[in-house]
């Protein structure tokens, strides 16, 4: 009993991790059908911004991450505006290509600037446990991150479906020559996107680093980006809540299974995700909760 | 800027411009290693970049890779990015065997080649299903996956572990190849001789240069093979595949058969790349393998062109020499030293990718061939194409990544269906002038009608 | 064959002033040049209807109109030139296109798909504009939480042309609004449109096959030919033409 609630545990703390990446990863599919092999570096970058803001600056932590948020969505505004744009969004290859040329970069850029020695990131939420049994620990890290995951997906859903500049998101991300009939102007709007799905990836990456069983470098989103994949396909690509449970899930499934199967490696959890992805993708391509199919004639 | 000087097809002139540049590529490519032995060294500022012969080696290794890719991406349109899979199964199986087991190192591709084709067919399996950007997708995760793979404990005694394993074995230069003959004689070439090829080549040189020529050799036998492969008519269903799909299948060409074995034939040359990098560096590790890989040999693709079987030359040397060489520079007026002392090659590749995307879309191969048609133009013979053949016009044919319409990036050359400067390309440019006002026909779909009685 | 329309309402509004004026329009796909040429007009509360085989340039020129495909030429609307403006931007001096196939919002709601006709517009009354396309066609008020995807052809034909209208615009282009529906529904969206001229005396250049329903409801027509205007006139001079009737009304 004790070690299930440990890796219960376990796996929902991993599993919001996922989550709120894949929620970036989403939001960009929504208004683009692209998949941004970007996001995990920019959610890595936007998690220094919220280190030097808050430790460099001395910031108040929260205003810090906040602030990072509106500064790494200027980036992606303008990441959105000069190497996106100009490219038909139906040619997938040149996107690919991009992101790709980004995730390279923006890796490169954050090792010279910052190096690779690990920094360990102020803690969003009170240290110890909520709840204790035995091994079983209910931390606050981990309840602190759930809550701001739906909080998180409440306001965006609030934001999509109530406000105007949500529906020009969902009439552009429904139909994009039809967007444009309507006088919804394509370019901006997906702009909004991208700064929306950045800023998300920046929260996403100060609450993974702020777990204080990891630190800060920059190579730790190229560990996540799979499995935050993983998580939006299994979800459905184009579901801010399906990304949730997608996320839940492959926690849950790395945990469950790394801990009770002994002949199963701890570095297959990554494998496990990639195994995910092919079969949701060959299955179920619209995944679990997915509104229409991934792929388009 | 002056016209560009005709050249019939088929002219002793035409045969001289053909075959003399590959004869001095010959040549480069059998006494580059002659050169590089010695580690030829250029200043820049205050920064010295080599060119050791274990860097040219380890480029010449992954110009397989590259090409293997370039079939799979360029010429069938399957977006896959997990072909460092490929490659470190490649170079694994064959240190595990060298190493543990006494083979020699081309024994192992008998193991590596089928080994690598069948696990590239069944991941071309549900690729047959999952398409374009979940293709990338999936296919990064399993380039991902790869150094997990063979960190597992229990796959420890023969993969190394986290610290990789050195290959227990040396390949010597045998005696019946006049390795060090032909490096004396090309120092005693008058005047350049020295100053290009030093004292000529012993002892370890000697060994470096066998390896050199070993790799080469199997390089070019892929080359040919690849050639063979996209010029022949399974090549032609491979292609039409890429530019349409449902056209290809109406057409009789079978598509999931077309696909999986291309998948195959992708990755038994990733497992062969992977194998020559186990010959060249003699040393395979997890992270030798992992994503960064697997998107080097996206910037080789599309640094080459992709599209194309010739770029994956300069594939290969671009995403070796990028990051060495970038590691080699000490300073560059106005940049802090210690962004130099960073992940500069990394920095440098990305901008690469993407500057080629924005500005040079078709990869080097298509800005030579541009250049080139400003000077020559081949002008095929008109006894043999019929009269009203019409001149091509001096742009290079195809190489543009489309930008909101127009040809996709995949629409490049060394396209067999349309030769470079091939007058197939104004014909269908002349029939669609035909006035027949044909509301949605697909742009590229009249290319293939070109038939030179009925166009006009 | 029955002539379901009732003949139009009022004489030909040839007193109008032009609203949209298309001059030597030349439009391609690629390389595909599919208009030759085009001049047409369309004055202030008029409707005109466009005649024409498959291929023969109809759908582009509407296309060519919103800015959805390459233009070479004029187009002048209210006399202000839009050749070369993206189709959002046409859209908001007032143009609404209905396009072949009906181009719904298939995954939002019947309610969305109004709301997002109306995105460019800033006054109080969208509300109020919704309640009456409920009115107008009450299978709409019924359905307005339902995917707009899950409607019947018909009905999403009839959203489509509530959705255009809820921009208010100054000229309202449909695409082949019969495509696909059953004659009877097809019927019925003609009459729909005809009592949207009457009610709000909308201004219309209708693409359509069905010739028939089309001069019905129309003040003026052209026809188009190879990407060429061949004919133009009133509906009745083109409804009594032996070469329209013999291509286009099938007597």
């Amino acid at each position: 009993m004790e070690l299930f609630l440990a890796r219960l545990f376990d796996g929902l703390s991993s599993g919001a991790t996922y989550a709120v990446i894949a929620v970036a990863l989403v939001l960009i599919y929504k208004a683009t059908t692209l998949i941004n092999f970007a996001q995990g570096e920019l959610a890595m970058l936007g998690s220094f911004f919220a280190y030097i803001l808050a430790i460099e600056q001395g910031i108040p932590l929260y205003l810090a991450i906040v602030l990072a948020m509106l500064l790494s969505a200027v980036l992606a505004a303008g990441i959105e505006r000069v190497l996106i744009r100009p490219f038909d969004p139906a040619d997938h290859l040149p996107l690919v290509i991009i992101t790709l040329g980004l995730f390279l970069v923006i890796n490169a850029v954050a090792g010279m600037i910052w190096g690779f020695d690990p920094r360990s990131f102020p803690r969003m939420f009170p240290e110890g446990d909520v709840w204790s049994m035995g091994i079983a620990r209910l931390r606050w890290y981990t309840v602190g991150t759930m809550a701001t995951v739906l909080v998180l997906l409440v306001l965006l859903t609030l934001l999509l479906k109530k406000t105007k500049i949500g529906l020009a998101f969902r009439a552009v991300s429904s139909n994009l020559e039809s967007s444009g009939l309507v006088g919804v102007r394509a370019g901006p709007t997906l702009q909004f996107g991208w700064m929306l799905a950045t800023a998300v990836g920046t929260l996403a990456g100060a609450l993974f680093v702020a777990d204080p069983f990891r630190q800060l470098d920059p190579t730790w989103a190229q560990r996540v980006l799979i499995f935050a994949a993983a998580a939006a396909v299994l979800g459905g690509l184009d579901s801010l809540w399906g990304a949730l449970a997608g996320g839940i899930i492959l926690g849950l499934v790395e945990s469950m299974v790394v801990g009770y199967v002994d002949w199963i490696p701890n570095q297959m959890g990554l494998a496990a995700a990639v195994v995910a992805i092919i079969i949701v993708l060959v299955i179920r391509p619209n995944g679990l909760f997915g509104s229409k199919a991934v792929e388009r004639v | 800027m002056s016209q560009p000087r005709p050249i019939t097809e088929g002219s002793t002139a035409h045969r001289v411009y053909r075959y003399v540049p590959w004869a001095i590529f010959a040549f480069i490519a059998i006494t580059a290693p002659f050169w590089a032995a010695h580690t030829p060294a250029f200043s820049i500022g205050e920064s010295t970049l080599t060119f050791s012969l274990g860097n040219l080696n380890h480029a010449v290794a992954y110009m397989v890779g590259v090409l293997g890719l370039g079939i799979l991406v360029g010429y069938n349109g399957q977006i896959s990015l997990g072909n460092s899979f490929f490659m470190g199964v490649g170079g694994y199986v064959t240190a595990t065997l060298v190493t543990d087991d006494g083979w020699s190192f081309l024994a192992t591709l008998v193991v590596v080649l089928p080994v690598c084709f069948v696990i590239g067919m069944l991941i071309g399996l549900p690729a047959l299903r999952i398409k374009g950007l979940y293709l990338a997708l999936t296919t990064l995760g399993l380039a991902a996956v790869f150094p997990s793979i063979v960190r597992m404990e229990q796959l420890r005694d023969r993969t190394g572990g986290a610290n990789g394993k050195r290959i227990e074995s040396d390949l010597d230069a045998p005696g019946w190849v006049p390795i060090e003959p032909i490096g004396d004689f090309l120092s005693s070439i008058p005047l350049v001789g020295e100053w290009a090829y030093g004292e000529g080549v012993s002892g370890r040189e000697a060994d470096a240069v066998w390896v050199y020529l070993l790799l080469a050799a199997l390089t070019a036998a892929a080359f040919w093979v690849a050639r063979n492969l996209i010029y022949s008519r399974p090549g032609r269903s491979i292609i039409a595949i890429r530019d349409n799909e449902t056209g290809a299948a109406v057409n009789g060409v079978n598509v999931p058969m077309t696909k999986t074995l291309t998948f195959g034939f992708s990755a038994m040359l990733g497992g062969l790349s992977g194998t020559m990098y186990a010959m060249a560096i003699g040393f395979v590790a997890p992270d030798v393998f992992g994503i960064n890989l697997a998107i080097f040999l996206i910037v080789g693709l599309v640094v080459g062109g992709v599209g194309t079987l010739s770029g994956a030359i300069i594939g290969g040397i671009v995403i070796v020499f990028v990051p060495v060489w970038s590691a080699q520079i000490e300073s560059v007026p106005g940049v802090p030293e210690r962004f130099l002392r960073g992940p500069t090659g990394l920095f440098i590749l990305g901008v690469l990718l993407i500057v080629l995307t924005f500005f040079l879309p078709g990869g080097i191969v298509y800005g030579m061939r541009k250049i080139r048609a400003r000077f020559v133009q081949i002008v095929p013979d008109r006894q043999v194409a019929g009269d009203d053949v019409v001149v091509a016009t001096g742009d290079a044919t195809g190489g543009k990544m489309s930008r909101h319409g127009g040809k996709t990036a995949l629409d490049v050359d060394d396209d067999p269906t349309l030769p470079d400067d091939d007058p197939h390309e104004e014909q269908a440019k002349r029939i669609l002038d035909r006035d027949d006002g044909a509301e949605s026909a697909p742009v590229s779909a009249p290319a293939q009608q070109t038939n030179q009685g009925e166009t006009t | 064959m029955t002539d379901a329309t009732t003949s139009p309402a009022g004489s030909p509004a040839s007193t109008g002033k032009p609203i949209l004026q298309v001059s030597d329009v030349h439009a391609a796909y690629g390389m595909v040049r599919v208009l030759h040429g085009i001049d047409l007009e369309v004055r202030d509360g008029e409707v005109v209807v466009v005649l024409g085989a498959n291929g023969a340039g109809k759908t582009t020129t509407m296309r060519a109109i919103c800015g959805l495909v390459d233009t070479t030429g004029s187009i002048r609307l209210d006399g202000k030139e839009i050749v070369g403006k993206k189709s959002a931007d046409v859209a908001r001096l007032g143009v609404a296109h209905v396009p072949q196939g009906r181009g719904t919002f298939a995954d939002l709601s019947v309610e969305d798909n109004l709301q997002v006709g109306a995105f460019v517009r800033k006054d109080k009354e969208i509300r109020s504009d919704i309640d009456r396309w409920y009115e107008v066609f009450p299978v709409l008020g019924e359905r307005r939480q339902q995917q707009a995807g899950t409607l019947s052809g018909g009905e999403q034909q009839m959203l489509a042309v509530a959705r255009a209208l809820m921009g208010r615009p100054r000229l309202l282009l449909l695409d082949e609004p019969s495509l696909g529906l059953a004659p009877m529904i097809v019927q019925n969206v003609f009459r729909n449109l005809q009592s949207i001229r009457e009610e709000f005396g909308t201004t219309m250049l209708v693409v359509e096959q069905n010739a028939n329903l089309a001069l019905g409801i129309a003040d003026r027509g052209y026809v188009i030919e190879a990407g060429r205007i061949v004919l133009s006139g009133t509906a009745d001079e083109l409804s009594s033409d032996d070469a329209v009737r013999a291509a286009y009304l099938g007597y």
